[in-house]
């Protein structure tokens, strides 16, 4: 498995106690699609090793989990800030106009009004409004996402439809 | 220490004289500030602002619960290069 393959579920961030047990912060917008878990890969020095659980509780955007073989503070503490990926074949297949960031990179902009502009480079996550990257004309443009703003994606056609307010581009391009 | 009530919120005139301006003209044009202390009133909300960083233009789309925090809030000036993995977010 590599990372091309899954998705990036969270970290590991604190130990719990000190019976092995540790907090995985799960970085996602519904923690609560994830109340069942049995394994998780974790990247140790660049590699994904699946490491499986004895228990596992979630609490809100946390989780305390229990790892098969990992039953003291020390061995807990040799897993803190690694990250968590699962597959991405569990990620439930999105309907009509919503999408993963992941799944638009590269995805032609159209504007309501100015019709096609670039494409999506990457996105940022923020803590409060994530930001999407297009490039124009050599520029790179950051686009806010929020439903007044990202319409939706189009994933046959490979297009993400917006309505930018007016005299974003100029900001960048005047820049 | 906390701002005097007295005095209300900060609010930067020029920035506040084009929200005004706007609101009352139904333009939502983006605006470009370096006003990173001003704080957002109810009045921002559904405009776009584009906040300096100290590098760049941040774009911030004002919505109701970013009112009350200041607008460089939005606008991080580092670290700002997170690139994001493939994750489970983000479903619009």
């Amino acid at each position: 498995m590599t990372k091309e393959d899954c998705f990036e579920l969270g970290k590991i961030t604190k130990t719990h106690g000190v019976k092995g047990e540790v907090i995985l912060w799960l970085d996602v917008d519904f923690p609560e699609d994830y109340e069942e878990m049995d394994s998780v890969f974790l990247e140790v020095r660049g590699e994904l090793v699946p490491f499986f659980m004895d228990s596992y509780q979630l609490r809100g955007n946390r989780a305390i989990v229990k790892f098969e073989d990992c039953d003291t503070f020390e061995k807990a503490e040799e897993l803190l800030n690694l990250q968590a990926f699962l597959p991405l074949e569990i990620l439930p297949e999105l309907e009509g106009e919503q999408f993963y960031y992941h799944e638009v990179i590269g995805f032609q902009v159209i504007d309501e009004k100015l019709g096609p502009l670039g494409l999506v480079q990457t996105v940022y996550a923020m803590q409060a409004q994530d930001l999407l990257v297009m490039s124009y004309q050599n520029k790179e443009v950051l686009i806010p996402v929020d439903p007044e703003i990202v319409l939706g994606a189009d994933k046959e056609a490979q297009t993400l439809q917006v309505n930018l307010p007016e005299g974003l581009l100029d900001v960048y391009l005047n820049d | 220490m906390a701002r005097s009530l007295k005095k209300g919120p900060y609010i930067d005139y020029r920035l506040d004289n084009k929200v005004i301006a706007m609101n009352e003209s139904g333009k939502k044009s983006v605006i470009k500030t370096w006003s990173r202390r001003s704080m957002i009133s109810p009045d921002f909300v559904g405009h776009t602002f584009a906040v300096h960083n100290g590098n760049k233009f941040i774009p911030v789309y004002v919505t109701e619960n970013m009112v009350g925090h200041k607008l460089g809030e939005f606008a991080p000036t580092r670290n700002f290069r997170g690139h994001i993995a493939k994750k489970d977010k983000g479903k619009r």
